[in-house]
């Protein structure tokens, strides 16, 4: 094929997209509007699981010490937690300071324990540890129960045992909702371009008649298929930029503390930009021109 | 030019047999019309000559090339040496009457010098010169097989096909039509016509190949004068 001529086919398919502007429009609609959705469930979905794993960290461990343990003994529990995977933040707090604390926590609780200060404080030793993965939690919990010198753990287990559930749920019906989304846009996507190269099948028909290789005839489409779908990806994107952060904005003007503490933790949509707009861009052209090759390739055998 | 020999088609999904030993052979520069009723094999005939069926049985030669052992990438090349006419006429919709002769140049890697000089004067020859930028909706019948007539014409071939090219426009028209691949057969073209207009056949004095379920029962070489 002659430079002249490969010139000529990426200009007719782009002025086909133009000629055939309904079923572009078509084309264009449908892909950004399967697009649109897989990315807001995609954005949904990880954000929900970042919001419930900053929730989750949120969540103290208490490793409570026996009494009358020395310095030295305390220190050696203190590395012993070091060594355990699936904590961090270790933070010890005396039972002087813990008095402390819970003084000043109301006038009457000060009451009550003053004079409690030195031999005579009831309280323990302990050391706060904060959980990484809550979903692991008895497991790590037993391993600090090891530890000599522990005397008990304290963990919440109701709390870890409903973020877990919901971490999971989210991100199970998150992907199935997105396989679901990518089925259905597939088949959508594909009718559609049928029906593009369906309304062409003359056109396709001529060439062959004229003595167009199928090469020749696919080259249009195959520009086609990409501008089409390149021309989506980019819509899509920009679409989905403006509305995330139309939502974000929205939610960032809420009053209720629980929302901001969320707010917080969203994703800034700059930071999936990049990786968003590869997978964009990629199904789109991938879909476009493999959906117009398949499809023209049926009315060549002519 | 065109030889058939013993060429048998039967349709395997039908069971439909469409040429039955059929022998014919046309020379370089005939005219030749190729009448008979409809379902006789009339089609089956063009579509082996365009290679867009392979016959069951037999050989079929044109112009010197064996189309039964024309394998399926070399088609397009073969395509290039016929000028093919329809009766639908068969333009793209979308293009203006010179973009759609221009386009049968430019599957065939023409330059874009020899297109702006070749097609104008195809465009001339046909009359169609003054409608150049018309969309073929905006054209009569006959104008619009007048475009596709240039169409099978811009390449030079030396064998112009036409499948009932007056089928689908008037008789007035297609007398003339007739008349303009009669004046391209005297520049030395070989046209095979397929037609079941008797009173146009008798007007010209042409070659005549009746067939009937599958095979020839006439073959009039010398005059027009056609009886059924």
């Amino acid at each position: 094929m002659k430079g002249s001529s490969f010139g000529y086919l990426i200009k007719e398919g782009a002025k086909s997209i133009y000629a055939n502007r309904l079923m572009s429009f078509a084309s264009i609609g449908t892909l950004v509007a399967c697009m649109l959705l897989i990315g807001a469930s995609m954005l949904f979905s990880m954000n929900v699981n970042k919001i419930v794993g900053f929730a989750e960290t949120q969540n103290e461990v208490v490793v409570q010490l026996e009494d009358g343990l020395d310095e030295e003994q305390i220190a050696d529990v203190g590395l012993e937690l070091g060594l355990v995977d699936n904590i961090y933040n270790q933070r010890f707090v005396s039972k002087d300071e813990l008095l402390e604390e819970q003084k000043a926590k109301s006038p009457e609780l000060e009451d009550l324990l003053t004079g409690l200060e030195g031999d005579q404080n009831p309280l323990f030793n302990y050391y706060s540890v904060r959980v990484k993965d809550l979903s692991v939690l008895t497991g790590t919990v037993m391993r600090l129960e090891s530890i000599s010198g522990v005397s008990a753990v304290r963990a919440p287990d109701a709390v870890a045992e409903a973020f877990s559930s919901i971490k999971r749920a989210v991100s199970v019906s998150g992907m199935f909702i997105v396989a679901i989304l990518i089925v259905v846009s597939l088949v959508i996507i594909a009718n559609t371009i049928k029906v593009t190269v369906f309304n062409r099948r003359k056109e396709i028909n001529i060439m062959k008649y004229v003595g167009a290789t199928d090469a020749f005839i696919r080259l249009p489409f195959f520009v086609e298929g990409f501008l089409l779908g390149l021309l989506s990806a980019l819509l899509a994107f920009g679409l989905l930029w403006i509305g995330y952060n139309y939502v974000l904005d929205a939610v960032s003007l809420n009053p209720s503390a629980f929302i901001q503490s969320a707010y917080q933790n969203t994703i800034p949509f700059e930071e999936v930009a990049l990786e968003l707009l590869a997978w964009f861009a990629g199904g789109g052209i991938g879909i476009g021109v493999f959906g117009s090759m398949f499809f023209v390739n049926r009315y060549l055998k002519v | 030019m065109i030889e058939f020999v013993n060429v048998s088609k039967v349709y395997k999904a039908t069971g439909t047999r469409a040429l039955s030993n059929f022998n014919v052979s046309i020379d370089r520069g005939e005219f030749v019309f190729v009448v008979g009723p409809s379902g006789a094999g009339k089609s089956t005939f063009i579509k082996l000559l365009m290679r867009e069926e392979k016959p069951t049985s037999g050989e079929i030669y044109v112009n010197g090339q064996n189309l039964v052992r024309l394998k399926r990438r070399k088609v397009p090349y073969y395509r290039r040496t016929l000028g093919v006419v329809f009766q639908d006429f068969r333009l793209i919709p979308t293009m203006n009457v010179y973009d759609n002769v221009a386009f049968a140049l430019r599957v065939t890697n023409v330059s874009a010098k020899d297109i702006r000089s070749r097609v104008p004067y195809i465009l001339g020859l046909v009359g169609l010169s003054g409608k150049a930028k018309s969309l073929p909706e905006h054209l009569s019948g006959g104008e619009q097989q007048r475009v596709a007539l240039a169409r099978a014409l811009v390449n030079n071939p030396p064998l112009i096909i036409a499948d009932e090219p007056t089928g689908n426009i008037d008789p007035d028209l297609s007398f003339e039509i007739v008349d303009l691949l009669s004046e391209i057969n005297k520049c030395g073209t070989t046209i095979v016509m397929v037609t079941h207009e008797h009173n146009l056949v008798s007007e010209f004095d042409h070659r005549v190949i009746t067939i009937d379920e599958g095979t020839i029962i006439s073959d009039d070489r010398n005059r027009g004068y056609y009886d059924e």
